[in-house]
């Protein structure tokens, strides 16, 4: 199956996606052996996440992955906690948008009754009511809580702009009416939607060989139903094509968060790597350009970053700085200018060659632990990465001709289509910020503790 | 005190391989440039450390991993927040961030650039003991580092600009960890309350006004006091050839003078014999309460028991205040307790963030009420068992990457002086008992010594939702 690049009306074609399942339908096992410790993580991930929360739900898929551990066939919650600690394991989960993401690291010599508590967990919980409610009440006092971080503030509202009708826009979490109105038999349908056979890839790294792995991933998912992926509700995200600032107003601000940016690429699409190389130059090491003129230069931020990752569709492109108050404007302003001058001028030669070279030689880093490799392998799966995405990783930065770099950056960076969220107290900066940003179609000022 | 490897035949034959090498490194060289083999140390069941001195007073500690292609180089200073003078607080720190800057043949910048561009990963911490530096790197770049590091040890140039703009990147890091983070303000007052005389009183990062009020030249002294060979030990973990890497580090290092670190002006902290009990307002929804009592030294016999109790009561869903205080009770959010990792004697520190409506004194009761019980009676034979086994996995963890394991043995070679500090910490948990448990908690949570900072919100508790 191939796709036409429709949103960004470049033409270019992505690559087919892989299938999810193997021929039979069951789900694909991925495995990195090492012998090195004593110690085998486990990484259980659904190719489905909060973007299959019903309008008016936000949160349910959280709430129904955190419920997993309390409370399932022949424990409570307080003995599933128990046996987990005493025997030496760890299990977390993660939800993003597409995907859910149960990971456990245990010692060896426990390795097969963590394997058994995890199989019952995810396929015999018992959504006790009263565990329920307590958890929605808990949920409700840490959405109070993520207020207290501007940094969270300034990334959930830059989200909600860039992603405007857009699965990638909502919260994963949830906003507190939402949660509060989730029910018992909401939670109970939504993990018999998500957990089939046929939905899940599992991982192992570390100390345990392919045959064993295999063996144990089948006790995982002995008790689960068999079925196809759960289908992806997540369509490609669209640009608006104007620049909208969201000020977060929170008193007493002495610094900034500020973030800018706009829908960036995929790996699907054809130069996604050319643009994750001028990426690197523009801000995405400690020499960077937006590293020496904002912080080597002038002081005004401790960090000044580009981002490019990458979801199962285009994530969001995103410039991070976090100036004094003072500086604010001043920063933003310079960082249009950076901006600009990245789009127009381009990259030099000399900074390709420095990116290359950063970039091939790092990337022993990615891959020096069996967790790191099994992921990358992982990730693949997930997010419809181009099969050899990763093991010609090296081969593709190594390809990318000076101008490729700059036409990925002109095709995708615009100065014009840009979404600007500023975490401050207005009634400081407010007019100046604004004022930094010219051309701007749409000013919002929220309160920081508006839901 | 390190525990030196057994002699048996086979390390009999590593040993007098390894004199040949240094027999051979040694020929010709000047006195601070001689190598001197001074031990092996097992670092767990499969690994070994190897201790060198150098003439001139630099320790190496090496240990091979070839589990992947790459080396972490540490290095790290034995010099912190502590040894600074009121005033001048927060200058430890400065001068990290000043080490990445111009050396005598290196221009302003090409540190990082040439580091970068050779794949490495770099970065630097500075806390109240110690300020440390590393580099991961693919391994035949090592040399490198080496050169760079030994570089920048004795060759820094600082020039005002480069200071002036860098005290405004500290103070930018001081108003994100702590001016606008209630956390990072509510720890700051924590320690400052509960330190009256102690260096541990200020904070790392420094107050603003000091940050704001450094010369160059105080750089400079900092810089001339404090970082000679003989204060610093390199910790290198990866795949390497020992020889290789030892003739690389002396050539470079060699020529490095010792100096004289001077005597620190020690002022321990005096008994705390009342409460002391704040209350602030800051721009947050919700009560938060922060609560120190006076603990041991990380060295000391007790720190591993308290920690132990530490973990009782707070480490994750299972531990006692959190099944009290979220799930039964509902009056906390959030939970979590420390003991300080200090050289000098540090806190048992718990902070706690209560629930929409919910207050610091309700906090207080129930926090008080757990205190209470692990006072009065033993913990049960299974909450022992669940914190040593998940003490064994963390250690585990921390050793996945070459890294990770450089980072244990030069955090306990500089806090502990035993480089294998990690695994003789393991067995201590091992061999902790409840009666340990109970000894603690009755020597060191008590209400007359402690501090208790309760948080409110500025404009009351009625939050939104």
């Amino acid at each position: 199956m191939s796709e036409v690049d429709v949103s960004h009306a470049t033409g270019d074609v992505e690559v087919a996606r892989p299938s999810h399942t193997l021929a039979n339908g069951e789900p694909r096992i991925f495995v990195e052996d090492s012998r090195a410790l004593p110690l085998v993580s486990i990484a259980i991930a659904l190719r489905s996440g909060a973007s299959s929360d019903p309008v008016g739900k936000e949160g349910l898929t959280r709430v129904m992955v955190r419920m997993l551990r309390r409370g399932c066939r022949g424990m409570s919650s307080h003995e599933f906690e128990e046996t987990v600690d005493l025997l030496g394991a760890e299990i977390s989960a993660d939800v993003s948008s597409s995907v859910i993401t149960l990971h456990a690291d245990v010692i060896t010599r426990s390795l097969d009754r963590v394997v058994d508590l995890l199989a019952t967990m995810m396929a015999e919980p018992t959504f006790d009511e009263v565990e329920i409610g307590k958890l929605l009440r808990e949920t409700q006092g840490e959405i109070v809580e993520a207020r207290d971080s501007d940094r969270s503030l300034a990334t959930r509202h830059f989200r909600r702009l860039v992603f405007e009708g857009h699965a990638y826009g909502r919260r994963v979490g949830g906003t507190i009416p939402t949660v509060l109105g989730l029910t018992q038999a909401d939670v109970r349908a939504h993990h018999a939607h998500h957990f089939k056979r046929g939905n899940i890839a599992i991982a192992f790294a570390g100390d345990v060989r392919e045959a064993r792995a295999a063996e144990l991933a089948e006790r995982l998912l002995a008790a689960l139903p068999k079925g196809r992926p759960v289908p992806s509700e997540i369509a490609s995200p669209e640009r608006h094509g104007k620049r909208r600032l969201v000020f977060v107003d929170k008193p007493e601000r002495t610094q900034t968060q500020i973030l800018l940016g706009e829908v960036g690429s995929h790996p699907r699409d054809a130069d996604h790597i050319a643009l994750h190389v001028a990426t690197t130059i523009f801000g995405g090491t400690f020499t960077s350009r937006m590293m020496r003129a904002i912080r080597s230069e002038r002081g005004w931020s401790y960090g000044a970053y580009a981002r490019l990752p990458y979801d199962k569709e285009r994530d969001a492109f995103s410039m991070w700085t976090f100036p004094a108050a003072k500086d604010a404007a001043a920063c933003i302003a310079l960082e249009l200018e950076l901006l600009q001058a990245w789009r127009e001028k381009g990259i030099s030669a000399r900074e390709l060659a420095f990116a290359k070279r950063y970039l091939v030689r790092s990337h022993a880093f990615d891959i020096d632990t069996p967790q790191k490799r099994v992921h990358q392998r992982l990730d693949v799966d997930l997010f419809d990465l181009p099969a050899d995405y990763h093991d010609k990783y090296i081969d593709h930065v190594q390809a990318v001709t000076l101008d490729e770099a700059n036409e990925s950056t002109r095709r995708r960076v615009s100065s014009d289509d840009l979404v600007v969220s500023v975490v401050g107290t207005h009634a400081e900066i407010g007019e100046a910020v604004a004022t930094a940003v010219p051309g701007l179609a749409k000013v919002e000022v929220v309160a920081y503790d508006a839901e | 005190m390190t525990q030196t490897e057994p002699t048996t035949k086979e390390t009999g034959r590593a040993n007098q391989r390894r004199a040949e090498i240094l027999r051979e490194l040694n020929a010709g060289k000047p006195s601070t440039a001689r190598l001197e083999h001074e031990g092996s140390i097992p670092l767990g069941p499969a690994m070994l450390v190897q201790k060198y001195r150098l003439g001139n007073g630099l320790t190496v500690l090496t240990s091979i991993d070839a589990s992947a292609p790459v080396v972490s180089y540490h290095t790290w200073f034995a010099v912190g927040s502590r040894h600074e003078q009121a005033g001048k607080t927060g200058l430890a720190h400065l001068f990290e961030h000043l080490m990445f800057n111009e050396t005598e043949n290196h221009p302003a910048g090409s540190f990082d650039r040439t580091l970068e561009e050779a794949g490495a990963e770099s970065n630097a911490a500075t806390w109240v003991d110690w300020t440390f530096y590393h580099e991961s790197i693919p391994r035949d770049r090592v040399g490198l580092v080496i050169e760079l590091e030994a570089e920048r040890m004795s060759k820094l140039v600082l020039r005002e600009p480069q200071v002036t703009s860098e005290k405004e990147v500290v103070a930018n890091e001081r108003r994100y960890r702590v001016d606008d983070d209630v956390e990072g303000a509510v720890s700051e007052l924590l320690y400052k309350t509960a330190y009256t005389t102690h260096a541990y009183s200020w904070p790392t990062i420094g107050w603003m006004a000091d940050i704001e009020g450094f010369t160059t030249e105080d750089c400079a002294h900092f810089y001339r006091t404090y970082y000679a060979p003989n204060n610093a030990t390199v910790v290198v973990v990866g795949d390497f050839r020992e020889r290789d890497l030892l003739s690389k580090i002396q050539k470079a290092y060699g020529g490095l003078e010792s100096a004289e670190i001077p005597v620190e002006d020690a002022k321990p902290e005096p008994p705390q014999s009342e409460e002391r009990r704040l209350s602030v307002k800051k721009p947050t929804a919700t009560d938060k309460l922060a609560i120190a009592y006076h603990g041991p030294a990380f060295g000391d016999v007790d720190h591993v028991p308290l920690t132990v109790l530490c973990e009782v009561l707070f480490s994750g869903r299972s531990s006692r205040a959190h099944r009290t205080l979220v799930q039964q009770d509902e009056i906390a959010t959030e939970l979590r307790g420390w003991v300080s990792t200090f050289r000098d004697p540090g806190l048992f520190e718990i902070y706690a963030t209560a629930r929409p409506g919910r207050t610091s004194a309700e906090l207080l009761v129930a926090l008080d009420r757990e205190i209470a019980r692990v006072v009065a009676e033993p913990i049960t034979l299974t909450e022992l068992e669940k914190v040593k086994a998940k003490v064994e996995l963390a250690l585990v963890q921390s050793l996945e990457t070459a890294s990770g394991k450089a980072e244990q043995i030069g955090f306990y070679h500089t806090v502990l002086g035993d480089p294998s500090g990690a695994f003789s910490r393991l067995d201590a948990y091992r061999r902790t008992t409840r009666s340990d448990l109970l000894r603690v908690a009755r020597r060191y949570l008590v209400a007359q010594r402690r501090t208790l900072i309760e948080v409110h919100p500025e404009t009351g508790s009625d939050e939104r939702g």
